[in-house]
């Protein structure tokens, strides 16, 4: 899987290569600044990019912008945001675009190796990650009078946050140590109780998801 | 004296030679009657010139102008040489007026244009004439009675009669270009320039149409037939009455003087000091620029530093004293440079207002130095904190995540020994992990990275998500805002939704945030118990401070009983 990585601290950006080359990925370009990674993009069709949110010449959100260009402009390069911090709002504007192939992860997690390739392959699969942290942050948010939410059981909560970062019934499944099929009837109390539109495609309900957690 | 009393010999003298002539010249009585008035005229406001403005030429140029006018009537001489000195001196008067003109009121010529225009003046009526005398007969050039020309080397009519006609017609295309130099110079005249050159400029320009009609009449030998003798000498005369009324004009305006005390002492505080000075000197440009004595400078009415005008500038500038210490300096139009007895006598009528508005701008300044300072040492926390955060931001967090990096690593790589070695690794990585997270919240509390990212509003709609109480948001905020504002209102924000989730008691919160103008306006209200104050350790005083030092202001209203609400204003400039 063809990788390119955008940030403008050379020792993220390089050591980002090696973890990347490490896993088995083939990083085909490096590049400080969102220009940069847009001529990158054009000439090196990348499957994903991975791009930094913080970038020069401001310092404010050049990469999330550069990640919607790119979005637009080359729809079929995944996109793996990075920042040292997570705003939902973000992420909601993020999979306005389209749930396929994108991601949104804090820095922190580059350090768990695993979980990183897993990500960013799941985005050139065209699926999406998004952190816990945003999906917190989503469910943390000050209610506006009575919500649905109140109604779901913990577990039930549980399977929602892990929905929301992307992941399949499969892998819900292995993280809460309960079967694919316990998983399924727990989406479909989630659906009707919060009475969603029912969806089989994992990308969809994550938007179904995520836009229920930051309209409520 | 001896100028007056000589003046009025050679106009009697002039008069006598124009009523002795055998010659015809009708009417002889109303050319003679005419020739003293105008003469005396000039030699006489010439005089009054002099004495109101002894350094100034142009009293002196008057009085030479009646002398050269006294001399055109040598021509009446029976005698040969005479009659000739009087004919080569026929039009030496025109130069002094060209000057006089030109020059007025200053005395000196303003452009290297209208030294060019007066000595092509001077070389038509002293050069030009004498070659015309050398070749002209005088009984077919100049009249069938007169005694012969004395300067006469050899008769050419031919000769004569071109030089004539080229003078004439020199002259007449001189005289246009004057007109129109004057009738240019009216137009970008100031107001205080044209008060004080209105009456001569505009007698002049019409002396020179008046010329230029005559003299091209001439030329084309008479089309519309003889004019009256006199026409020219009646606009002639026009002149020294216009200076006249200039000189008269300098003595009225002291009365302007009195207008202006009568003012300042019927309403002294209330009235706009500027504006009565301008009117007084009639100059509505006027500005006042006051002393400061400890930063030793001038400012204006609102305390912002002013420069004077340097010699030369477009703007001359006149200091007001008192007792011997500088009191205000005003700038007005350097037209007012010839008026200077007008601005003393205007500058001591004023000059105890003017220590007075002294004062206050004195006072004014001080504040406005006073709120700069407040403003600087608010940048210059707000530079620090951002400094932090960057250097945060770019240097611990990226250093840590590389780290977190590097042990994900070589957790990936660890082979041999992997069970006594991946629980060490992980403990570090969850420690970094963990490092990092606190290192998050210590940078959001200097400065959220929303605000950085996106500006006020959408960092407000953060905020309201995140309260504890449930928070009504109406932001109607277009783009960013200057960067001290938002943070100012931000954190005014974060204080007071935190602070109504800790004491209020209240059950919903409504943050309202407009720009209208350049006015930032943020109001913060609750429905709880009330009785909130800025004192103690609500941390409202610091952000209150914040906001003053950017020229805002912040009010709580906080009766018991009837909720909380904050009200910031921060002009976004």
């Amino acid at each position: 899987m063809r990788v390119v990585v955008a940030d403008d601290a050379v020792i993220l950006r390089e050591g980002l290569a090696r973890l990347l080359a490490e896993a088995d990925f083939d990083v085909v370009g490096l590049a400080g600044d969102a220009d940069e990674l847009c001529r990158l993009v054009e000439s090196s069709e990348p499957d994903v990019a991975i791009v930094d949110i913080r970038m020069p010449p401001s310092h404010t959100d050049e990469g999330l912008q550069a990640a919607k260009l790119i979005r637009t402009r080359w729809p079929q390069v995944g996109i793996l945001v990075l920042s040292q911090y997570v705003q939902a709002r973000y992420a909601v504007e993020l999979l306005a675009q389209g749930t396929e192939g994108v991601g949104y992860l804090l820095k922190d997690r580059v350090s768990d190796l695993d979980e990183l390739s897993t990500s960013v392959r799941r985005i050139g699969e065209g699926g999406s990650v998004l952190d816990p942290a945003v999906v917190a942050q989503l469910v943390g948010q000050r209610r506006k009078g009575d919500t649905p939410l109140e109604h779901l059981t913990e577990r039930e909560l549980e399977v929602l946050a892990l929905m929301a970062e992307g992941r399949s019934n499969k892998a819900i499944a292995e993280r809460l140590y309960i079967t694919e099929h316990t998983v399924e009837k727990h989406v479909k109390n989630i659906f009707a109780t919060l009475r969603l539109p029912q969806s089989e495609d994992d990308h969809r309900r994550v938007l179904a998801v995520v836009t229920f957690l930051n309209a409520t | 004296m001896w100028i007056a009393v000589f003046a009025v010999a050679a106009g009697v003298g002039a008069a006598l030679l124009v009523l002795g002539s055998d010659r015809e010249r009708s009417p002889v009585a109303v050319s003679a009657a005419v020739a003293l008035i105008v003469g005396w005229a000039y030699v006489g406001s010439g005089l009054l010139a002099r004495r109101q403005r002894p350094e100034n030429p142009l009293g002196t140029v008057m009085v030479l102008i009646g002398f050269a006018w006294f001399a055109t009537f040598l021509v009446d001489a029976g005698s040969s040489l005479v009659f000739t000195v009087g004919k080569a001196l026929e039009s030496v008067y025109l130069l002094g007026f060209v000057y006089l003109v030109l020059a007025f009121p200053s005395g000196r010529l303003r452009s290297s244009v209208d030294r060019a225009l007066v000595a092509a003046a001077a070389v038509l009526v002293t050069v030009v004439e004498l070659a015309w005398l050398l070749f002209a007969d005088a009984h077919s050039q100049i009249c069938s009675d007169c005694p012969s020309n004395a300067f006469e080397i050899t008769r050419s009519d031919d000769a004569a009669t071109a030089i004539l006609q080229a003078q004439r017609t020199i002259g007449v295309l001189l005289s246009v270009f004057t007109v129109a130099l004057l009738v240019r110079r009216w137009r970008h005249a100031s107001p205080a320039e044209r008060r004080v050159g209105a009456p001569v400029l505009w007698a002049g320009a019409g002396m020179f149409a008046a010329l230029a009609f005559s003299v091209g009449n001439d030329i084309l030998d008479h089309p519309l037939g003889q004019g009256p003798a006199w026409t020219r000498e009646l606009v002639f005369a026009s002149i020294p009455i216009a200076v006249l009324a200039v000189l008269l004009q300098r003595r009225l305006a002291r009365g302007a003087v009195a207008g202006l005390v009568v003012e300042l002492g019927g309403h002294a505080g209330s009235v706009d000091l500027r504006a009565a000075l301008g009117r007084a000197l009639g100059d509505p440009s006027l500005e006042v620029a006051y002393w400061v004595p400890a930063g030793s400078r001038y400012v204006d009415a609102a305390g912002h530093p002013l420069a004077l005008p340097e010699p030369g500038d477009e703007r001359a500038a006149t200091l007001v004293e008192r007792d011997g210490e500088p009191i205000a300096a005003l700038i007005h139009d350097p037209a007012l440079a010839d008026e200077r007895e007008l601005v003393q006598s205007v500058c001591a009528a004023a000059a105890l207002t003017l220590e007075n508005a002294r004062l206050q701008a004195e006072l004014r300044a001080r504040l406005a130095e006073l709120q700069a300072s407040r403003a600087r040492l608010v940048e210059a926390t707000d530079t620090e904190r951002r400094r932090i955060e960057r250097d945060l931001h770019d240097g611990t967090q990226q250093r840590l995540v590389s780290i977190a990096m590097a042990l994900g690593l070589a957790e990936s790589k660890l082979a041999a020994d992997r069970p006594a070695v991946e629980p060490v690794l992980r403990e570090a990585r969850d420690a970094l992990t963990a490092a990092l997270a606190e290192l998050r919240e210590l940078t959001q509390g200097i400065r959220p990275a929303i605000l950085v990212e996106r500006g006020l509003a959408a960092a407000l709609d953060d905020l309201s998500r995140r309260s504890a109480l449930p928070v009504r948001l109406e932001v109607a905020i277009e783009g960013r805002l200057p960067e001290q504002v938002e943070s100012a209102a931000y954190f005014v924000a974060s204080e007071a939704l935190t602070n109504a989730a800790k004491h209020s008691h209240a059950t919903q919160v409504r943050l309202v945030a407009a720009r209208t103008g350049d006015v930032l306006v943020l109001e913060i209200g609750d429905d709880g118990i009330g009785g909130a104050t800025t004192g103690g350790g609500s941390g409202l005083r610091g952000l209150a401070d914040r906001v003053e030092a950017l020229g805002g202001r912040l009010t709580l209203s906080s009766p018991p009983g009837r909720g909380t609400t904050l009200r910031v204003e921060i002009p976004c400039v």
